[in-house]
């Protein structure tokens, strides 16, 4: 599980609009060279945030990427 | 010789739409109420009238990325700045017509950082580090429309693990008040977030806090059993969602041996908020 590499994309795609609107439109390609294990590579994909806090993903984080997150 | 003139430890997201939103009528009820007792409370520290005003809270991701995070961090610097997020989160938002900077008391602050260099405190030092609403939603609910004396901002890193443990946070808060002793300032000291929320700091359990740890040790800090408090243990608080207590960790530091003096509780099952001083001398 690479905790760092999950938290890193999370944290670019709060802070950095261009990196994430490249996401919401074509999220594998720009996951493409990220270190990442097929199990996060898919939880990014189908954008699951449930699953990228149980994967390690700061809860802060998934609660707080503009477009992306729902306060529940 | 400098003394702490006030000293209180509150709950940080104080913005009752939130509330009303992810709990309902009566979550928009419970902050208004809290609300309305750290206004209060903000009028005694004002009367203080404190050269500095120490603030103690945590960094949400806002500030601090993974590539670098302090355990614990003084801002140093002139002047501090809100901070400025395109799409932050809504209690962040709610921060957008406040004053865009801040002044920072720049002797205190320095003081805290390189006397602690030198106890063997390797605090983090940051020119830039912004605000959030850790620091700005109690501090605008204290001050209201009156000026803030300049600051002196603390961050204690509570959610990235490893977390600095709560002995350590106290200690820290022991070496603020020596410095406070020694120097020639009258100074306030608030601390902020908690109480429980967010166990496990996992998404399926957003919505649920521990009561019962929370009234176990708001009693301990009434009592001024600090004892018990130092001991808790990192994978108690996470466990409870008790990350942010580290905070008033540090503060209780800078006070013990003073007994809390509860201003207000509420349970809201969300999150427990509540409002404590302790007074001294």
């Amino acid at each position: 599980m690479s905790r760092y590499d999950v938290n890193v994309l999370l944290y670019r795609l709060k802070k950095d609009r261009a990196f994430r609107e490249r996401f919401r439109s074509d999220p594998a390609a720009v996951l493409a060279g990220a270190d990442l294990t097929d199990e996060e590579r898919q939880a990014f994909v189908r954008w699951n945030p449930r699953r990228l806090n149980e994967l390690g993903g700061s809860l802060h984080l998934v609660l707080s990427i503009p477009d992306l997150s729902e306060h529940p | 010789m400098g003394q702490i003139v006030y000293a209180a430890a509150m709950s940080h997201v104080l913005h009752p739409p939130y509330y009303e939103k992810n709990v309902g009528p009566h979550g928009r009820t419970m902050v208004e109420e809290l609300m309305a007792v750290v206004h209060e409370m903000g009028r005694e520290l004002a009367a203080r009238q404190p050269d500095a005003l120490v603030v103690v809270a945590d960094d949400h991701l806002n500030v601090f990325s993974f590539d670098a995070v302090p355990a614990m961090c003084v801002r140093i610097g002139r002047s501090v700045q809100r901070m400025a997020q395109e799409g932050a989160i809504e209690f962040d938002r709610a921060l957008d017509g406040l004053a865009e900077r801040y002044p920072v008391h720049e002797a205190l602050a320095g003081r805290i950082l390189e006397d602690g260099l030198e106890a063997g405190f390797d605090f983090a030092a940051s020119w830039s580090a912004p605000l959030d609403h850790a620091f700005l939603s109690p501090l605008t609910t204290l001050y209201g429309d009156r000026p803030m004396p300049p600051l002196v901002p603390f961050w204690v890193n509570c959610f990235v693990q490893p977390l600095p443990p709560a002995r350590r946070c106290f200690a820290a808060g022991q070496h603020i008040a020596r410095v406070i002793a020694d120097g020639p300032w009258n100074v306030g000291i608030i601390a902020t977030g908690g109480l429980s929320h967010f166990p496990e700091l996992s998404l399926a359990r957003v919505g649920t806090s521990d009561v019962e740890f929370d009234r176990r040790i708001v009693g301990w800090m009434e009592r001024g059993d600090h004892t018990s408090l130092t001991a808790l243990t990192t994978k108690e608080l996470h466990e409870t969602g008790s990350h942010e207590l580290l905070n008033w960790m540090v503060l209780l530091g800078a006070v013990s041996p003073a007994r809390a003096r509860v201003r207000f509780f509420g349970e809201m099952g969300r999150i427990d908020l509540a409002a404590v001083e302790w007074p001294l001398g």
